[in-house]
């Protein structure tokens, strides 16, 4: 949930699609800057954080991977609670992944928070000689559903900045409706049995 | 084939680990396992995570207990059916024994007072089958979560109070702190006195004053701590409205220890010694929580969630939908290989770990080779029932103490019915933990009991005296008020109660985890878990620290 303070905001994010439409590339390329050719199918991390700064506020987006749950349909409610911004990836080169990305907004719909602001992204768009979506049929899809669409490369890099900008942009400044808790932090190490909670 | 039509083929096909089950415990294996590097494959043939620990929404929680109620009826009928297919095994290289289902849940009542409006919408429940429990602040759970890095994912509130049901039929805040014993106005001044030389007892012990190291003087001596925990009580000088709350409302002890008779668990001074002293460093271990306790938003069911995420960050495979046919043995050694699942493929590992409601059958006519295959066919002795523990979730409009929402009430043994020989607790939650719609309340109830009828009867009992007492105490506050129509005097709109077994499993040949218990923690459940990961990883670190995600970025941040 996108929560604020100030001019602060954190915004919890959320990758969906099929495995191998490059979600977790187009995050590192994002956070890291980096692209690998042969991607594992899981990146190791439970989250990311990255922090976009955007007209009057800054945006700290905690990025969340399928971490590979997704491959057998098997996403634990957890991953769409509280979720401020969903990114739908698909492949623009396969048919049958932009076919699943369409499961993803429809489960979306169903489980996530109505306010969710939802990207669709037609990603490895370097590889144009292999293109089996076109732009204008995902652009319509996208359109109907109440998405923002684009096409990305994680590999050029082209348009993941602005994916992850435009969604700042359109976050909603007035929050949050859900309550917040506390997160269970471990204090470092300065009395052994002590530890901190923050919000 | 329709099977393999609906159920996906999983690929690998072999596994160091399998883990069939999300429950609490069986999700902590996987987190445990895949961070110490094993591939694992983790199955459940329910479409939702956490089984016997899990939340659902009331129209889920309804129908699931409904399809536990049919599936015990069926159970009976099923039997014949099963022999004839274990016979007819396709793959010549193993022996395939069909697992079976135990249903957990019987007694089940479900009762509705309120038209349906009242209860919209369903979504908004995120109702606990295990109810009610809540993790200690400085308990094993959180420091697994912690360690794991699960505490990423879920969010807590505090258990604004607890109080402990007097036997005026009125309810008294448990002074369960020395500053709460210092704000206390029901003790007197003596017993004020008592209370706090007892704590600073029990802490001298353990060494938890920071101005006080471990000292053999301030020891409490091995003979005390071996002698039953009432009896150290008593010797202590502590009248009997002190014993009852230090025994039942922070130890949280089940049965009545004034008689022993009667009492199936004597509970020794070092046993209760240990759980006050967990309770005292729970109070202020996080500075956000105000007390012992704390409750995890959208409830219990995001724990199983949490520990699955952190395995699949490492690796672990998720497969939910995917039930499990038969377990698949070597014909030769009669070891486990394998398992069939429901799609007919058939996945192989080193080990196997399950959920508590799957058995394996004693097969028919089989020489006892090795341990696994001796264990088995000892089939049904394996696990005893031990008891029971009657549970009741309840829905109601208004809280039952004013001006608090998060509340736990410990009902001491024969405080409410001379035929009470247990504890009665009861966790009310309110709609800032996102556990149901505002201005409704969700109340667990739950007490060991050896039949259902006895069981069922304390939790009536102590349902009715709460609706009593605020009753009562409503109409003291609302004479102070000039508008008597503000006091929302609480209403019950809606409740389930059932009975849950409570088994002991303990020769287990194929690493069965533990069901939920009766207590209101996690320990009993943790150190189970803990064992279990021992015994199929031994000399392996039980949830070894994972990488904070921030160290992830602050490593990209450095290069």
């Amino acid at each position: 949930m996108a929560t604020m303070g100030n001019n602060n905001l954190n915004a919890k994010l959320v990758l969906l699609g099929d495995m191998g439409a490059g979600k977790s590339s187009l995050v590192l390329r994002f956070v890291k800057g980096q692209f690998l050719e042969f991607q594992e199918s899981t990146i190791g991390a439970a989250f990311f954080s990255q922090t976009l700064a955007v007209n009057d506020a800054t945006v700290k987006f905690e990025i969340w991977d399928t971490a590979g749950q997704e491959r057998y349909h098997s996403l634990a409610p957890m991953y769409y609670r509280g979720a401020a911004a969903a990114i739908i990836v698909y492949d623009i080169t396969s048919t049958e992944s932009f076919t699943r990305a369409k499961k993803w907004v429809q489960e979306l719909q169903k489980q996530g928070n109505p306010n969710m602001v939802m990207a669709f992204a037609g990603n490895k768009a370097d590889l144009e000689e292999k293109r089996k979506v076109t732009t204008e049929e995902a652009r319509l899809y996208a359109e109907e559903n109440g998405l923002f669409f684009m096409e990305t490369s994680a590999k050029t890099a082209s348009n993941v900045n602005d994916i992850f900008y435009e969604i700042a942009r359109r976050l909603p400044r007035a929050q949050p409706q859900n309550p917040a808790g506390m997160v269970l932090v471990d204090r470092p190490a300065d009395r052994s049995q002590s530890a901190a909670c923050c919000s | 084939m329709a099977d393999e039509f609906l159920f996906p083929s999983i690929d690998p096909t072999h596994f160091e680990l399998t883990v069939v089950g999300t429950g609490l415990p069986e999700s902590i294996i996987a987190a445990s396992s895949s961070s110490i590097g094993k591939t694992v494959l983790h199955l459940d043939p329910n479409s939702f995570y956490g089984a016997h620990y899990s939340s659902f929404s009331l129209h889920d929680f309804t129908s699931f207990l409904q399809s536990q109620q049919q599936q015990e009826q069926k159970q009976l009928t099923k039997e014949e059916e099963e022999v004839r297919d274990s016979n007819s095994s396709r793959d010549t290289n193993f022996i395939e024994i069909e697992l079976k289902h135990q249903c957990l849940y019987s007694d089940i009542e479900i009762t509705s007072n309120a038209s349906s409006e009242d209860l919209e919408p369903s979504r908004k429940f995120s109702l606990d089958l295990s109810g009610p429990r809540v993790l200690f602040c400085a308990d094993s759970v959180v420091n697994l979560m912690l360690k794991s890095g699960a505490n990423h994912h879920v969010e807590f509130k505090s258990i604004d109070a607890s109080f402990i049901y007097g036997e005026d039929g009125k309810l008294f805040t448990v002074p369960d702190s020395r500053s709460a014993i210092f704000k206390d106005r029901s003790l007197g001044l003596l017993e004020k006195n008592q209370l706090m030389r007892f704590f600073k007892l029990v802490q001298a012990h353990f060494g938890l004053n920071e101005s006080m190291l471990q000292q053999e003087k301030n020891r409490i001596s091995d003979e005390d701590l071996e002698s039953p925990f009432v009896e150290f009580l008593t010797k202590q000088m502590l009248p009997s409205k002190i014993k009852a709350i230090i025994l039942y409302a922070i130890a949280m002890v089940d049965y009545d220890q004034e008689s022993p008779e009667q009492c199936k668990n004597l509970v020794k001074t070092k046993d209760g010694i240990a759980t006050l002293a967990l309770y005292h460093s729970s109070v202020g271990r996080f500075t956000n929580a105000l007390g012992a306790l704390i409750y995890p938003i959208y409830g219990q069911g995001e724990l199983p969630q949490a520990f699955c995420r952190a395995a699949a960050v490492k690796g672990a495979l998720y497969v939910l939908r995917m039930p499990v046919r038969s377990l698949l043995l070597d014909k030769e050694s009669r070891q486990y290989k394998g398992l069939r699942l429901a799609s007919g493929q058939e996945v192989f590992s080193d080990q196997l770990v399950m959920g508590p409601s799957f058995i394996v059958p004693a097969p028919p006519v089989l020489s006892p080779h090795t341990d696994l295959q001796q264990d088995i066919s000892q089939g049904s002795i394996l696990r005893e029932v031990n008891g029971h523990v009657a549970r009741a979730v309840c829905i109601m409009k208004g809280s039952i103490k004013s001006n608090v929402s998060n509340v736990l009430v410990v009902f001491p043994p024969r405080s409410l019915l001379p035929e009470q020989v247990t504890s009665v607790r009861v966790l009310q939650l309110g709609s800032n933990l996102s556990v149901c719609p505002a201005n409704l309340f969700v109340l667990y109830v739950s007490a060991l009991c050896d039949d259902a009828t006895k069981g069922k009867k304390s939790l009536h009992a102590a349902i009715n005296a709460l609706l009593k007492c605020s009753i009562s105490e409503n109409r003291e506050t609302s004479a102070h008020l000039p508008d008597e129509s503000e006091v929302v005097t609480p209403t019950l709109l809606w409740s389930a109660m059932y009975i849950q077994q409570l088994t002991k499993v303990s020769e287990d040949p194929i690493s069965s985890c533990p069901m939920p218990d009766g207590n209101l923690g996690y320990t009993d459940i943790l150190e189970s878990t803990e064992k279990l990961f021992r015994k199929i990883y031994p000399g392996e670190e039980f949830m070894p620290e994972a990488k904070a995600p921030e160290d992830v970025v602050d490593e990209q941040e450095s290069q």
